[in-house]
Protein backbone atom coordinates (compact mmCIF):
# COMPACT_ATOMS: atom_id res chain seq x y z
CA UNK A 1 0.00 0.00 0.00
CA UNK A 2 3.04 2.51 0.79
CA UNK A 3 4.74 1.60 -2.31
CA UNK A 4 1.12 2.59 -4.45
CA UNK A 5 1.27 5.86 -2.60
CA UNK A 6 4.91 6.12 -3.25
CA UNK A 7 4.66 5.32 -7.11
CA UNK A 8 1.09 7.61 -7.36
CA UNK A 9 3.14 10.65 -6.16
CA UNK A 10 6.20 9.42 -8.80
CA UNK A 11 3.49 9.15 -11.90
CA UNK A 12 1.69 12.05 -11.19
CA UNK A 13 4.65 14.25 -10.45
CA UNK A 14 6.19 12.84 -14.07
CA UNK A 15 2.91 13.54 -15.47
CA UNK A 16 2.77 17.62 -13.80
CA UNK A 17 6.43 17.74 -15.62
CA UNK A 18 5.47 16.74 -18.90
CA UNK A 19 2.30 19.52 -18.71
CA UNK A 20 4.84 21.76 -17.86
CA UNK A 21 6.87 21.00 -21.00
CA UNK A 22 3.80 21.12 -23.27
CA UNK A 23 2.99 24.26 -21.34
CA UNK A 24 6.33 25.61 -22.12
CA UNK A 25 6.27 24.31 -25.49
CA UNK A 26 3.54 26.26 -26.52
CA UNK A 27 3.96 29.39 -25.14
CA UNK A 28 7.74 30.49 -25.19
CA UNK A 29 8.12 32.90 -28.19
CA UNK A 30 11.50 31.43 -29.96
CA UNK A 31 12.86 28.05 -30.90
CA UNK A 32 15.75 28.52 -28.26
CA UNK A 33 13.34 28.54 -25.14
CA UNK A 34 10.98 26.20 -26.29
CA UNK A 35 14.22 23.93 -27.05
CA UNK A 36 14.80 24.72 -23.61
CA UNK A 37 11.17 23.81 -21.87
CA UNK A 38 11.40 20.70 -23.77
CA UNK A 39 14.84 19.25 -22.29
CA UNK A 40 14.75 19.90 -19.10
CA UNK A 41 11.09 18.79 -18.47
CA UNK A 42 10.68 15.90 -20.84
CA UNK A 43 13.94 14.14 -18.97
CA UNK A 44 12.55 15.33 -15.78
CA UNK A 45 8.95 13.40 -16.18
CA UNK A 46 10.25 10.69 -18.19
CA UNK A 47 12.79 9.41 -15.01
CA UNK A 48 9.82 10.09 -12.71
CA UNK A 49 7.00 7.95 -14.82
CA UNK A 50 9.55 5.29 -15.27
CA UNK A 51 10.20 5.05 -11.56
CA UNK A 52 6.83 4.68 -10.90
CA UNK A 53 6.39 1.95 -13.48
CA UNK A 54 9.25 0.24 -11.25
CA UNK A 55 8.08 0.74 -7.90
CA UNK A 56 4.68 -0.88 -9.34
CA UNK A 57 6.22 -3.54 -12.05
CA UNK A 58 8.49 -5.84 -9.12
CA UNK A 59 10.28 -7.91 -11.61
CA UNK A 60 13.69 -7.73 -12.31
CA UNK A 61 13.91 -8.37 -16.02
CA UNK A 62 11.29 -5.61 -16.65
CA UNK A 63 13.07 -3.32 -13.80
CA UNK A 64 16.14 -3.91 -16.43
CA UNK A 65 14.57 -2.70 -19.40
CA UNK A 66 12.86 0.00 -17.76
CA UNK A 67 16.24 1.30 -16.08
CA UNK A 68 18.23 0.71 -20.07
CA UNK A 69 15.23 2.50 -21.30
CA UNK A 70 15.76 5.45 -18.59
CA UNK A 71 19.28 5.45 -19.63
CA UNK A 72 18.83 5.56 -23.22
CA UNK A 73 16.31 8.51 -22.76
CA UNK A 74 18.46 10.83 -20.50
CA UNK A 75 21.55 10.57 -22.97
CA UNK A 76 18.97 10.86 -26.32
CA UNK A 77 17.43 13.72 -24.93
CA UNK A 78 20.69 15.88 -24.76
CA UNK A 79 22.35 14.94 -27.76
CA UNK A 80 19.08 15.66 -29.87
CA UNK A 81 18.96 18.98 -27.80
CA UNK A 82 22.24 20.35 -28.55
CA UNK A 83 22.09 19.21 -32.06
CA UNK A 84 18.61 21.07 -33.07
CA UNK A 85 20.38 24.24 -31.24
CA UNK A 86 23.51 23.74 -33.62
CA UNK A 87 21.48 23.43 -36.24
CA UNK A 88 19.05 26.45 -35.49
CA UNK A 89 22.60 28.51 -34.66
CA UNK A 90 24.00 27.56 -37.80
CA UNK A 91 21.36 28.27 -40.28
CA UNK A 92 20.56 31.96 -38.79
CA UNK A 93 16.95 31.27 -36.90
CA UNK A 94 16.38 34.75 -35.48
CA UNK A 95 15.65 35.08 -31.94
CA UNK A 96 13.25 37.26 -30.11
CA UNK A 97 13.44 40.88 -29.53
CA UNK A 98 15.47 41.73 -26.91
CA UNK A 99 17.89 38.58 -26.10
CA UNK A 100 21.31 39.36 -27.04
CA UNK A 101 24.23 37.04 -27.18
CA UNK A 102 28.13 37.72 -26.55
CA UNK A 103 30.98 37.19 -28.34
CA UNK A 104 28.87 36.08 -31.37
CA UNK A 105 31.32 34.08 -33.68
CA UNK A 106 29.17 32.63 -36.19
CA UNK A 107 27.04 35.88 -36.73
CA UNK A 108 30.44 37.84 -37.08
CA UNK A 109 31.86 35.30 -39.56
CA UNK A 110 29.08 35.53 -41.60
CA UNK A 111 28.98 39.13 -41.44
CA UNK A 112 32.75 39.11 -42.56
CA UNK A 113 31.88 36.72 -45.46
CA UNK A 114 28.94 38.85 -47.04
CA UNK A 115 30.78 41.73 -47.13
CA UNK A 116 33.54 39.98 -48.88
CA UNK A 117 31.77 37.99 -51.27
CA UNK A 118 28.45 38.18 -51.88
CA UNK A 119 24.94 39.21 -50.77
CA UNK A 120 24.29 35.71 -49.16
CA UNK A 121 20.71 34.72 -49.34
CA UNK A 122 18.58 34.20 -46.18
CA UNK A 123 17.93 30.69 -45.17
CA UNK A 124 15.32 30.93 -42.67
CA UNK A 125 11.89 32.03 -43.16
CA UNK A 126 10.67 32.33 -39.56
CA UNK A 127 9.95 35.41 -37.92
CA UNK A 128 10.01 34.03 -34.20
CA UNK A 129 7.30 36.00 -33.11
CA UNK B 1 -6.94 3.19 -7.55
CA UNK B 2 -3.90 2.43 -9.53
CA UNK B 3 -5.67 1.58 -12.82
CA UNK B 4 -7.83 4.88 -12.69
CA UNK B 5 -4.83 7.36 -11.74
CA UNK B 6 -3.04 5.64 -15.42
CA UNK B 7 -5.85 6.05 -17.19
CA UNK B 8 -5.95 9.63 -16.38
CA UNK B 9 -2.30 10.09 -16.76
CA UNK B 10 -2.85 8.45 -20.56
CA UNK B 11 -5.96 10.79 -21.67
CA UNK B 12 -3.74 13.35 -20.18
CA UNK B 13 -0.71 12.66 -22.11
CA UNK B 14 -2.72 11.96 -25.38
CA UNK B 15 -4.36 15.43 -24.60
CA UNK B 16 -0.94 17.23 -24.01
CA UNK B 17 0.47 14.88 -27.28
CA UNK B 18 -3.10 17.03 -29.77
CA UNK B 19 -1.56 20.15 -28.21
CA UNK B 20 2.49 19.36 -29.63
CA UNK B 21 0.69 18.76 -33.05
CA UNK B 22 -0.82 22.21 -32.76
CA UNK B 23 2.79 23.29 -32.09
CA UNK B 24 4.26 21.31 -34.82
CA UNK B 25 1.65 22.12 -37.31
CA UNK B 26 1.86 26.20 -36.61
CA UNK B 27 5.34 26.43 -36.06
CA UNK B 28 7.24 29.18 -37.83
CA UNK B 29 10.79 27.40 -38.76
CA UNK B 30 11.54 23.77 -39.55
CA UNK B 31 13.01 23.27 -36.11
CA UNK B 32 10.10 23.95 -33.88
CA UNK B 33 8.43 21.05 -35.95
CA UNK B 34 11.06 18.95 -34.80
CA UNK B 35 11.21 19.91 -31.37
CA UNK B 36 7.24 19.15 -31.22
CA UNK B 37 8.10 15.59 -32.78
CA UNK B 38 10.60 14.53 -30.16
CA UNK B 39 7.74 15.76 -27.26
CA UNK B 40 5.25 13.55 -29.44
CA UNK B 41 7.83 10.97 -29.36
CA UNK B 42 8.31 11.03 -25.35
CA UNK B 43 5.06 11.05 -24.40
CA UNK B 44 3.91 8.07 -26.73
CA UNK B 45 6.93 6.23 -25.25
CA UNK B 46 5.26 6.94 -22.42
CA UNK B 47 1.95 6.07 -23.16
CA UNK B 48 3.39 2.76 -24.39
CA UNK B 49 4.99 2.27 -21.21
CA UNK B 50 1.82 2.55 -19.31
CA UNK B 51 -0.41 0.31 -21.10
CA UNK B 52 2.27 -2.22 -20.60
CA UNK B 53 1.58 -2.31 -16.59
CA UNK B 54 -2.61 -1.67 -16.75
CA UNK B 55 -2.50 -4.71 -19.69
CA UNK B 56 -0.18 -6.88 -17.86
CA UNK B 57 2.26 -7.55 -21.05
CA UNK B 58 5.28 -6.66 -20.80
CA UNK B 59 6.51 -7.33 -23.90
CA UNK B 60 5.42 -4.30 -24.58
CA UNK B 61 8.81 -2.47 -23.15
CA UNK B 62 10.33 -3.94 -26.18
CA UNK B 63 8.70 -1.72 -28.57
CA UNK B 64 9.19 1.19 -26.58
CA UNK B 65 13.06 0.42 -26.58
CA UNK B 66 12.92 0.45 -30.44
CA UNK B 67 10.39 3.40 -30.78
CA UNK B 68 12.85 5.19 -28.84
CA UNK B 69 15.85 4.19 -30.97
CA UNK B 70 13.81 4.46 -33.97
CA UNK B 71 12.52 8.27 -33.13
CA UNK B 72 16.71 9.16 -32.01
CA UNK B 73 18.09 7.70 -35.65
CA UNK B 74 15.11 9.96 -37.52
CA UNK B 75 15.77 13.04 -35.69
CA UNK B 76 19.65 12.95 -36.49
CA UNK B 77 18.84 11.90 -39.58
CA UNK B 78 16.34 15.18 -40.21
CA UNK B 79 18.96 17.39 -38.68
CA UNK B 80 21.71 16.50 -40.55
CA UNK B 81 19.43 17.09 -43.98
CA UNK B 82 18.91 20.08 -42.45
CA UNK B 83 22.46 21.17 -41.79
CA UNK B 84 24.87 19.41 -44.47
CA UNK B 85 21.98 19.26 -47.71
CA UNK B 86 22.46 15.46 -47.89
CA UNK B 87 22.38 12.71 -45.47
CA UNK B 88 24.27 10.06 -46.84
Amino acid sequence: MILQIIAAFFLMGGFFFLVVGVVGLLRLPDVYTRMHAMGKCDTLGTGMVLIALMLLIGDITNITKLVLIGAMIATINPVITHVIAKTAYNRGTPMVEGSFLINDYVASQRRRRRSQIEPATVKEGGEGS
Amino acid sequence: MMTTLMYSAVVGLIIISLFSIARAYSGPTVLDRVVAMNVITTNVVMIILIFAYIDKSYYYIDVAFVFVLGAFIGTLCILKLLREGHII
